[in-house]
This record gives C-alpha cells, structure tokens and sequence, in this order.
C-alpha cells in the first residue's frame, strides 16, 4: 500500500461534498478493502478522528475491513429474487465454496456475499460475479458459473472473430482516408495518426478491427498519457466534443464514409472507443458543416 | 461543443436539430439498460453495428441506443422507428435478419411478439396488451433518446420547458403551477410537491439553499428509478433545474445508490454535457441565474433513502437518521435549507410544466398523473408498467402483466417494499391512489410491485422484510433494533413450527411499539409487512402454530419432500443431492431418507419429471 497514493486520493476529493465516503470508495477500487493504514491516513489528512473514519467504514455495507477474495460474487436478495428461490442460490454457494456469505475462501479465490437488490429484478434469480451478471439463475447452474468465474470470463474461441470487425475511418476536416494499406494490423490497413504529447511527436498505427487494441507507434507511450492526435494528411488536431465516459479524457471523433463516426478516448491505455450511427448531422467545431455532409 | 449564450442561441440549437434530423429514416433501437445488457443486448449492438458499417448502410438505416423500455421478460428486444415493429428475445442471428428485412423494408414475420392467449402475431409494440394498456407519459421518452447524447433529448423538445420558465416566468409562478398540478412525491409518502417547493422558496433568503435528488432506490424488487437514471437521465437534471430556479435554491446534490454503477455513469455523462452547453453552471443563458449539481454516491445503506439519514450521508457521516422537526427545509445539509424530492417526481416535472398545467391535471383519478411500477415476481410480463393514478390494480396484474407467470394462481401483491403491505387478490379492483393503498394497508411506496401465487407463504414474505429490515436498522433508537430483531425471532418461531398463540399476541403488541415510539421511518413502517398479513392471511399464521403446516410449501421446518411414481429413476436428484439423501436403482422409482434430507429443495429444482412432492 502506498501512503503517497492515499494521500492523492484524499486530496482529489478535497472540498466535495460526502468527500469521505468517495474517499474511502477509491482506496476500496484499488485495494479491494481499507486496510487499517490507509484509513490512519485518512484520518490525518482529513483532520477527521479515526474513531469517525471507523465508524463510516463500519456503518456502510459497500465497505470491508477484511481483505476480500480476487473473485467477488453477489447473490441478489431482493424480494422479486426472494420469491423466485434466490435462498437456494445462495445455499448452494455456499456448498459448492464451503464458506457462509460475508467470507472469503482461504486460497483467497472467491468472496461470497448477498445483496439487498441489484434492481435487475425482472432477470431474478440475479447473481453478480466481478461485474458480470448472471440471470434467471437455477440452484443447478452454481457449479457451472464457478469456474467461468475462476477463469476471468475468457472468451470462448470463435468469440473474436464475431466480436471483432473491420472499420474504415475518414479525416473529418479534410475528408481524406486516414487508411494505411502498406503497413496493415492483424491483417486489415492500419488506422495511421500523429501524436504529440509532452512535446513529443511521431507517428501511430491503430488496428482498424473495432474492439482490438493492438496498435505500434515511433515511441513508447507510457499508459495514462493523454495525447493529441492529428490527421497525417492535413495536419488538424483532432478533437470531439465527447469526454469519454469511462475515464472523462476528451475523446476524438473519426468519420466513416456514408456517415456516423468512431470515437477513441485520447487517454493511453483507456482502449474505449464508441461508435455512433444514430444520424445526427451534427455540426463540426471548425467547418461550421454537419459532418454527414462533409463525408456524404 | 455550442456553448448556449441566451435563449436565441438555444432556440437556435433546437431548430437545427428538428430540422437536421430525418425521422423518416429507419432507425434500429436497441434498450441496453443494466437488464438490457444482462441479457445480451450488447451482442445485438454489436452485430447491428457491424452489419451497417460492413454494408454501407450508414444513413439508409439508423441505430440508437437507449435506455430500458419497460417490458424486461421480452429482452434483449428491438424495436423499429417508424414503423413501430416490436421484436421480443432477439438473438445475433435475428438481429441480422432483422437488418436483411429491414434494408427490403419488410418484416421478420417468425420473430414477432406472438399473444399466447390468441395465438396472433403482434407487429406493432403499441398493439401489445403489455403496452396498449400503459399511459406512458415519462418511460416513452426513454425510447426516443440516447441516453448519452444530450442532443437526442433537446431534439425532443428536452430543457424547453426549463427554458421557457426561465426568462418568462417568475418563480412564484412556477410553484404556482406546480402545486395547481396536483403533483405529489414519488418516493412514496406522497406529499405535495409544489408545497415542499414554497417552503424552500420562503425559508431564508441569500445563498446557500440545497435541492436533492433522491436515487438511493433501495426498496428490494424496486427499479423505477434506475431505468428513468439509466435512460434519461437529462430529464432529472431540467427538472432539478425548474426545481432551483422555483425556490432559489444554488446547489444541487444526486444522491445515487452504488449498487447501479450504469445509472452513474449517465447521470455523470449528462451533467458534463448541459455543462458544457451552458445550461448548468454560472449565469445559465445570460439570464443570470447559477445553479449546478454535485453527484455523491451512496455505499449501501438502505436507510439513507430516509430524508435526514441522506442528508448525513450527503456530509460524509454515518447515515444515521435524526427526529424531525427540524424538518430538512428548516436545518438541511450544512445546516442549510434543503429540499428532497425522489427521482421519478424531479422527473415529472418537465412533463408537468411542458404544456399547460391543466392538460396535466387531466391525467389520472383520485390523484393526478401518473405512477411507474416494477411488476415482478410470480407474474408473466416481467416489467416496469406506467399507468394513470386511479387505475385498478387488477388491470395491472391481468390485462398488463398478463397474470400469473406458473401454474398456481395469484394470492397477493406486495407494494411499497419494506414499508408497505401485502394486498389480496380479493381486492385487486381497488384503484391506485396514495389513500386508497393506504386504507388496505399497505403504501404507494416508490412503486415496487411483487406478486405473489400460491407457492409463495406469507409468513415467509413477512419474516423476509423482518429479516432485512433488523439488517438494514441503523441501530441508533432501541425500539427499531431492538424491535425488528424481536420480531424477526418470533416469525422465525412460528416459520420453524415452534409458534404459538402467544407468539401472534406478542407480534401484534410489538408491531404497534414500533409503530408509535421509533425515530424515523423505516422503525415506523417496518411492522406493515407483518400487519398487513396478519390482517389478510391470519389463516395462514393459524395453520403454521396450530397444524404446524405450511400450505404453501416453503418453510423448511414445517415440510417434507417425497418421490411419486412419475419418478423415472434418472437419477438427477441423487447427483443433485447435497445431503446424499436420495437413494434408488437406476431406472426404479427413488426414495429420499427423511432423516438425512435438510429440505433445501435442489431435486425439486431438477426433476424433469414433477416427481418430487412437497408435504
């Protein structure tokens, strides 16, 4: 753990209101629980007494002072869950694990945990494991969703191949093709851009496979850097209105031939990228035209 | 992105938008809210994408993504504009098709909504019994937009209605209007909205005054809230708006329950979006008026959805709720006066003040407008139903949810979550209204909706909300922690076969303690779950202290499993078996050792073959 981190934390939510509970929300993102140091410096740099810091980290139920198992599963509890046998769910969790809800399996795989309602009450019995939910579960599916757990979800071969597909992206400022068929990703022209970031410049190649993340650039671009990018035939930044909503770095907006675009968050390492066909003929920043005309 | 100096520009904005939009263009919509995608709708966003870019058909056919529409039992489901086409349960092979069709401009005539009850293929989703019988005032919206993309909402007519108050009316008038509509809160206690507003509005003048939104939705079986979070969430932020410019008020707060992170990030998305159109923040449109919304996420306790808890919590506390007086208009968050409305009543009220005030008060009987509600449970249309205040509660369950989802009938429905009460099946064509689910017993509550058939026993039910309600406790007043444990230990008494007469004496003696002596109101209303049965289904209560039976074959202690001669002899049970109680020769009817068996159920659960009978 480091103290350093925790006091970046503590000083990022500084002034907001209910600072301490996002507070002590972060160090749980990071850490999977609050360990009793990082809450000592809570303590100190709030100027709030530890008994306070405590008493917050006991009273909501999102919080653990116990470390918790790499895997997290949440049966719901919720009464549209309840009446549908959700009990049963967690009865047999609690077979399959030998551990009772609130523990953690001792080779700290797996923490078992009920949830008073997830809110998806239509899909009940609903059981949440690291983010992804499982629906109208029946008792005998237990002993089937716990290895998909264990696993980290990894995707089923053929998988890929339907997920992943080609796009093709234009210059919205110059209506040039920002396609490089010379050097091709993953067997498809590469998505060729500059960037610059702390007066660095050079040239990136982005894999065209929408939800592939490989890409090579002229330098190594350490993760969390935010960079601007720029069309390689006219040289114009390229900017969105969009922030991205995963990480809030602005996002950059590509056009595809036809219409609709691609955006790619600016921040390294992020990988979000969105693709928007919903036919707004929105207007760009700098040509005062819609987009759809420009490339249409 | 425009950046909106005064009502010109944003008059201008909007004009651009109606005129640049072609609805005439088929659009593909996809619901991917948190149920949506639960249930593979980003499959279906995927393969629609893929399919429009790989042939070309970028403004030839359209695709949005929106939040939930409501009928969650029929997800992932599309839905095309304009035609109106409904298509329930699609999977990636019928999403494609769905595109071939739709290029010829035809119809997949195999994967549409099918009537079990007529056997008639249904085209259009308004034609659906589920739909035709809604008023959907506020969840059609959710339909039209892009959640994240605040254009969509100003397209439809979004933030006009703000706009319009802003630089035409003066925000005693604004409450006026609110208070002539008749609006009430949502959250479920139903009191008058326009009245709460006059109270902030008159509490003192000068900087400072806070107006919260309440998107702690923890009432269990509840998810009203998340889906108007999820699919527009730029409705809350006008409505929070008109709420501030009305009574003065220059901060406000979304309190949002970490348990719906979907929900989170949109309501993010959208205050970075009005943001950056200039209409939260400092002199919004030049008019001078300041307002903007902070969001504080909750960290999982049910009782900050009580007014003063949340305001704690607000300040970083412990969610511990104090007495009233001081009400929150009084003494709110910092010691300021705060107003605290729930999600679905902030909004209301862009659709209240959208046209006149007189065309709302049109909507619903005994109270106006209308009320959104999550119809789970034993039901067979699974989902959030909208109807017009007055509306009986059996056209809910039948001709919307299309009754019972198993074989065995409808017993009651549950309103209110933890708060409120069981209601009867002999009383469903009692109407929806604040007063009348009152005088049943039960609540509105914020619009949980659990049906219950004749598999589900009522001591159960009343012993799980004891259960979750001696959780949920904060513990600060005796009577509550104390209370809701005693009462949770003598429903598991009478649950387990060691109930007696004395136990239903006590209950109903502690259950008034409660009610009259606990701080706020999660102590006081925690007994209605119990009242409400006792009242309704006494016989039920009668039969597991006297004949130590429970008729409806849930409680543990009071039941046994046996195998019929449908056995087959498979042997699932035996593999299924935690207790290895089962025992039998391959293909020969088994036997379970009654001894061993902890009734858990789990052969029940498998058996293909209704061979496992419950005592």
């Amino acid at each position: 753990m480091s103290p350093e981190y925790i006091k970046e934390i503590v000083s990022n939510h500084k002034g907001e209101l209910g600072a301490l509970i996002s507070i002590l929300e972060d160090i749980q993102d990071r850490y999977h629980y609050l360990p009793e140091e990082a809450l000592r410096i809570v303590a100190g740099e709030t100027g709030r007494s530890l008994v306070d810091i405590y008493g917050v980290a006991t009273f909501y139920k999102a919080f653990s002072l116990k470390p918790r198992g790499k895997h997290h599963i949440s049966v719901c509890m919720g009464t549209a869950c309840h009446v549908r046998s959700a009990p049963g769910i967690v009865d047999e969790f609690t077979l399959q694990l030998g551990l009772r809800p609130g523990e953690t399996t001792q080779d700290g795989e797996f923490t078992l945990e009920t949830v008073n309602c997830l809110g998806t009450c239509a899909l009940g019995p609903i059981v949440l494991a690291d983010g992804h939910y499982f629906s109208n579960v029946k008792r005998q599916d237990v002993k089937k969703i716990l290895p998909k757990i264990k696993s980290g979800f990894v995707e089923e071969p053929g998988d890929r191949e339907d997920r992943l597909f080609p796009v093709e992206v234009y210059c919205p400022h110059c209506n040039h093709s920002l396609m490089d068929e010379q050097n091709p990703i993953e067997d498809y022209p590469a998505i060729s851009l500059g960037y610059s970031f702390n007066e660095m410049r050079g040239w990136v190649r982005m894999s065209s496979l929408y939800g592939s993340h490989c890409l090579e650039s002229e330098h190594p671009i350490a993760a969390d850097t935010t960079v601007k990018l720029f069309c390689p035939q006219c040289h114009a930044e390229l900017v969105g209105k969009t922030a991205c909503f995963d990480c809030g770095s602005p996002m950059v907006k590509l056009g595809f031939l036809g219409g609709g675009s691609l955006l790619m968050c600016t921040l390294w390492g992020c990988n979000n990228s969105e693709i928007s066909l919903n036919g707004h003929h929105r207007r760009d920043e700098h040509t005062g035209e819609s987009r759809e005309h420009i490339l249409g | 992105m425009d950046y909106l100096r005064s009502r010109e520009d944003f008059t201008a904005l909007q004009k651009r938008l109606y005129s640049d939009y072609n609805a005439d263009i088929p659009t593909i919509i996809i619901p991917a809210g948190t149920c949506g995608q639960a249930s593979g709708a980003s499959d279906l966003v995927r393969t629609a994408q893929r399919e429009i870019i790989k042939r070309k058909l970028q403004g030839k056919i359209h695709l949005r993504i929106t939040g939930c529409h409501g009928f969650c039992e029929m997800e992932p489901s599309v839905l095309i504009e304009p035609a109106g086409t409904f298509y329930p349960r699609v999977d990636i092979t019928g999403m494609k098709r769905i595109i071939d069709a739709l290029v010829r401009a035809e119809v997949v005539e195999d994967l549409l909504f099918v009537d079990e009850e007529t056997g008639q293929k249904i085209t259009r989703q308004d034609d659906i019994p589920f739909y035709r019988h809604q008023s959907r005032l506020l969840l059609s919206q959710n339909e039209k937009i892009d959640p994240l993309d605040v254009y969509d909402y100003l397209r439809v007519s979004g933030y006009s209605a703000f706009v319009r108050l802003l630089t035409d009316m003066e925000p005693r008038q604004v409450i006026k209007e609110v208070k002539d509509s008749g609006l009430r809160g949502r959250g479920g206690a139903g009191f008058p909205t326009g009245l709460k507003w006059e109270f902030l509005s008159d509490a003192a003048d000068g900087k400072g005054k806070y107006i919260v939104c309440n998107a702690d939705e923890g009432d269990p079986g509840a998810y009203m809230d998340r889906s108007l979070l999820e699919g527009n969430p730029h409705s809350i932020v006008e409505g929070m708006l008109i709420g501030a410019y009305a009574t003065g008020a220059d901060q406000g707060v979304m309190y949002v329950r970490t348990e719906y992170p979907l929900a989170i990030k949109h309501l993010n998305n959208a205050l970075k979006q009005s943001r950056a159109l200039g209409l939260l923040g400092r002199n919004i449109l030049g008019t001078g008026f300041s307002f903007d919304i902070s969001l504080v996420k909750g960290a999982g306790a049910f009782v900050c959805g009580e007014e003063t808890a949340l305001m704690r919590s607000i300040e970083g506390k412990m969610g511990e709720p104090r007495q009233r007086p001081p009400f929150p208009v009084q003494k709110g968050i910092h010691g300021k006066p705060t107003l605290i409305n729930n999600v679905e009543t902030w909004a209301n009220i862009p659709v209240v003040l959208k046209n006149s005030v007189q065309e709302y008060t049109k909507i619903g009987r005994m109270n106006t407008g209308t009320k959104i509600f999550s119809l789970v449970g034993k039901i067979k249309n699974t989902g959030l139903v909208e109807v017009p205040m007055g509306t009986p509660i059996s056209k809910i369950i039948y001709d919307i949810g299309g009754g019972q989802s198993g074989k065995a009938g409808i017993k009651a429905v549950q309103t209110g979550g933890p708060s409120g009460g069981c209601i009867p099946e002999k009383m469903f064509d009692i109407p929806i209204s604040y007063e009348s689910l009152a005088q049943a017993g039960s609540i509105m509550g914020s619009g949980g909706m659990i049906v219950m058939d004749e598999n589900t026993c009522m001591i159960d039910v009343a012993k799980y909300f004891m259960n979750f309600l001696k959780d949920e406790s904060c513990g600060k007043c005796f009577p509550c922690r104390k209370g809701t444990q005693r009462m949770f230990e003598l429903l598991d008494d009478i649950a387990s076969g060691r109930g007696t007469l004395d136990h239903l004496k006590t209950l109903e003696e502690l259950a008034l303690v409660l009610k009259d002596v606990t701080m706020c109101g999660l102590g006081q209303t925690a007994p209605n779950p119990v009242l409400s049965t006792l009242k309704y289904f006494r016989d039920e209560y009668l039969e597991h202290i006297e004949h130590k039976r429970c008729p409806a074959g849930v409680c543990k202690g009071l039941i046994s499993f046996t195998i019929n001669d449908l056995c087959t002899g498979c042997g699932a049970c035996v593999k299924a078996c935690p207790e290895q109680a089962i025992t039998g020769e391959k293909k020969q009817r088994h036997v379970i050792d009654q001894d061993r068996c902890s009734r858990c159920g789990a052969c029940r659960s498998i058996c293909k073959f209704e061979a496992i009978e419950i005592h």
